[in-house]
């Protein structure tokens, strides 16, 4: 897997997919939102991301983006809502009179841009963290932010064999092709086990390769107990623009939380404070 | 120094009901140099990591009896104390290595024991000095050799001193000239650091003039346990459990396994014109310009150094891959222009991992997979699947899921599952990774028997240069994705000139 460069330590790389994972969640305008995704973007670009990689995330946010706008265009089921177009027509014999009719909805598709950024912004910053940091520096980093030491050689492992079982898996569906098999068939049943039945060569191999690297760990004296007095080869301090970025992404989030709890128990009738209007207004039409 | 006194260790693992190592007694002396043998699944490699105090850390399972490092029983030790006087090398580099630079993975054990990172770099250089790679601080692990990569495993070892060196089958994945190179840094660890070695293999020919004392092991007992000019005396025992012999030099052929003039050819099953691949992100061609011809009936041996395009070109023939340039035909067909599936009967392929094609039930349901799939009748299936089971001594397995099973055993249900379909052409990728003597010729005796009866064809890529002679009409040399020699394996093999270019020298 190729390493890109990035100038922040590893554990501010964490930390700030954190931070954007919890701002995502709070945040519910689409401006903000965008805001979030477009700083994800701006680390991505940071990190000097090669072709491939960057034709990769964009066929991973085309399709996340058009399949959540898509389904939620066509599952929307809050009132009130807007017939954009008409799929299926309640009058069209069996399926529309069962359905009700299929109708993308104009608000639906509003609510799938709202998530299709929430989940593109951490999707982003995940994309960015594998690409831009060594298996070594995320198991170091994991340890040094007190993550049991079993779920970070987890993370880490999984993370570091992802182009190993993305081949392996190609290799198993095309050997059990050579030998016949079909995965989609009429017989709904027989293309499901079909498909488990391939998952288990590629699971059995993820099995033998993590544990093979486990020990191989293990017997270079890796140990999570031992994590705190391990040295490292290369500096890992955390630098000035690493603290900046923590700050004030820590300022941001503590801001919006306030913000959003104000406006919580104005909106319910805990609290109000006429100088606090200005607040109110700026997270309704902002956050 | 540090002795090593194992007594009455046997060891169980969790989900068995058996001992996998039963009431072993041995003593390693400083300095030895210990050739540990035996057959498949025997116990070797369980029995390397009772000594370097993996089992029991690492695993569960019961263990009793003791092995002692400098009179402490590893198992009341750390594992992190341990490590620093016994070291284990593994079988693959690729699952063993964990950073992207060799510099990060030497230094990670290091780090590990928490050694300041100024001695860190001079404990990197001489390792890498010591495993012949200086100047390699920097360079990217994806981009070396196998045997590159298995060495700076070695010296991510070497650079924690040591006293003990624990190998598990370490050159089994690697050409001759990899496996020489090893072997060297091993023996000269030995000799001039003094470091005792363990090393386990079942390839007892390259190992035994480096070793002093010979472990013989057999169903999780040792069985022999002499200094080498004892343990060779009499080679009954090694005999009978089918172990390689040190002077085993078997390469005669039974009229059964090699062609004779009477079954010659019915005329052209395989094509390869001009063919030409190169991986996605790779600049160079992992096969370049690759053109031949095979006839039905033949016996095909592709060899060549680590790396070079062998299991490539298998995966293009059966359509695994699709060809950059050029086109592969089968029977008459571009494999390009047709789905996989309609292959199936056509081309099989059993990988060097036989475990990626495992996927039934059981070992029976697995035989069945791919006829079942061709819709052959019940009553013919049946008989199909008995008759394939019997051939190759599945039987008394027929009901048991195949991962239960032994590697042997698993890549013979893996040969028979492919063998099951009777492709016209069967194509078998290093097929003596993880096999001992007895199982390899066992399995490729009945392989190629089968195949020479039913006028298929079978092309199968090795570093093993007996197995070529033993069973192989024909010989394709690969070398840095070219095709630079095809013809008979006896002249090959006396062109030293040729032998050298593609590593296969010892």
């Amino acid at each position: 897997m190729f390493i890109c460069k990035s100038k922040l330590e590893s554990r501010t790389k964490i930390i700030i997919m954190m931070i954007i994972g919890c701002l995502v969640i709070l945040l519910d305008s689409p401006s903000a939102l965008l805001v979030c995704f477009l700083a994800s973007i701006l680390l991505v670009v940071s990190s000097m991301p090669t072709l491939k990689q960057i034709r990769l995330l964009l066929i991973f946010l085309f399709f996340t983006t058009w399949g959540l706008i898509y389904s939620q265009g066509i599952f929307y089921n809050a009132f009130p809502r807007t017939v954009l177009i008409t799929l299926v027509p309640v009058d069209f014999p069996l399926i529309g009179k069962w359905t009700g009719g299929i109708h993308v909805y104009r608000e639906g598709l509003f609510h799938g841009i709202i998530q299709s950024l929430r989940f593109n912004s951490t999707l982003v910053i995940g994309c960015y963290i594998v690409w831009s940091t060594q298996p070594r520096d995320l198991l170091l980093a994991l340890s040094q932010l007190r993550v049991p030491g079993a779920l970070a050689f987890m993370v880490t492992t999984a993370l570091h064999f992802i182009p190993v079982i993305a081949s392996e898996a190609a290799a198993v569906i095309r050997s059990q092709r050579l030998r016949g098999a079909r995965y989609l068939r009429f017989n709904l049943f027989a293309s499901v086990r079909g498909v488990v039945n391939s998952f288990r060569p590629i699971l059995a191999g993820n099995i033998r390769h993590a544990t093979n690297l486990g020990e191989s760990v293990e017997s270079r004296g890796f140990s999570p107990e031992t994590s705190m007095q391990r040295t490292s080869l290369r500096s890992s301090q955390m630098g000035r623009l690493d603290y900046g970025l923590i700050a004030v992404l820590s300022l941001c989030l503590i801001c919006v939380i306030a913000l959003k709890v104000l406006y919580f128990c104005y909106a319910n009738g805990i609290y109000y404070g006429s100088w606090l209007r200005g607040l109110y207004t700026f997270t309704r039409e902002i956050l | 120094m540090v002795p090593i006194q194992i007594e009455d260790l046997s060891y169980t693992y969790p989900s068995r009901e058996t001992p996998t190592l039963n009431g072993i007694n041995a003593q390693i002396s400083p300095g030895d140099f210990v050739l540990l043998t035996g057959p498949t699944g025997c116990g070797k490699s369980t029995f390397l990591r009772t000594i370097n105090g993996l089992i029991p850390h690492s695993s569960g399972g019961t263990l009793t009896g003791t092995v002692c490092i400098n009179n402490t029983d590893v198992s009341t030790q750390p594992l992190a104390t341990t490590c620093q006087q016994v070291s284990l090398l593994f079988q693959n580099p690729d699952d063993q290595l964990f950073c992207t630079l060799v510099e990060d993975e030497i230094a990670f054990g290091l780090e590990n024991l928490g050694i300041p990172p100024d001695k860190i770099r001079q404990r990197i250089t001489t390792a890498l000095e010591q495993v012949g790679l200086s100047g390699f601080e920097n360079r990217r692990i994806a981009e070396l050799s196998g045997g590159e990569k298995q060495r700076i495993a070695l010296a991510s070892i070497c650079a924690m001193q040591p006293q003990v060196l624990l190998l598990d089958e370490p050159t089994s994945h690697l050409d001759p000239r990899a496996t020489r190179d090893i072997l060297n840094i091993v023996k000269q660890l030995n000799t001039d650091l003094g470091i005792t070695i363990v090393l386990a293999t079942h390839r007892v020919k390259q190992v035994q003039h480096l070793c002093n004392r010979v472990w013989l092991m057999h169903e999780g007992n040792l069985r022999l346990d002499l200094p080498k000019n004892e343990a060779f005396q009499d080679d009954t025992i090694f005999h009978n459990l089918g172990v390689e012999l040190p002077d085993s030099t078997d390469t005669t052929t039974p009229m059964s396994t090699k062609r004779t003039s009477l079954q010659h050819s019915n005329g052209t099953i395989l094509g390869v014109h001009k063919l030409r691949f190169q991986y996605p992100n790779s600049d160079i061609n992992a096969v370049s310009d690759v053109s031949l011809k095979v006839s039905r009936g033949e016996v095909v041996a592709v060899m060549g150094e680590n790396g070079s395009g062998k299991t490539t070109l298998l995966h293009l023939i059966c359509g695994l891959l699709r060809p950059t340039a050029g086109e592969v035909k089968v029977d008459g067909k571009t494999t390009q222009q047709i789905k996989l599936r309609k292959f199936a009967g056509k081309v099989g392929i059993v990988f060097q991992n036989p475990d990626l094609l495992l996927q039934a039930e059981t070992v029976r349901s697995e035989v069945r997979f791919g006829p079942k799939n061709l819709k052959v009748k019940p009553d013919k299936l049946n008989a199909l699947v008995n008759d394939t089971l019997t051939q190759f001594r599945l039987s008394d397995f027929a009901e048991e899921a195949p991962y239960s099973l032994s590697r042997g055993q698993r890549q013979r249900v893996a040969v028979a599952s492919t063998f099951s379909l009777h492709p016209d052409i069967f194509l078998l990728d290093e097929p003596t990774s993880g096999q001992d003597a007895r199982h390899l010729q066992s399995m490729m005796d009945r392989l190629c028997n089968q195949i020479r009866q039913q006028n298929k064809t079978l092309m199968f890529a090795t570093h093993n240069i007996e197995l070529t002679q033993k069973y192989a009409d024909r010989i394709l040399l690969m070398h840095e994705g070219k095709l630079i020699y095809d013809g008979s394996p006896i002249t090959a093999f006396n062109d030293q000139e040729l032998i050298e270019k593609c590593s296969l020298t010892f």
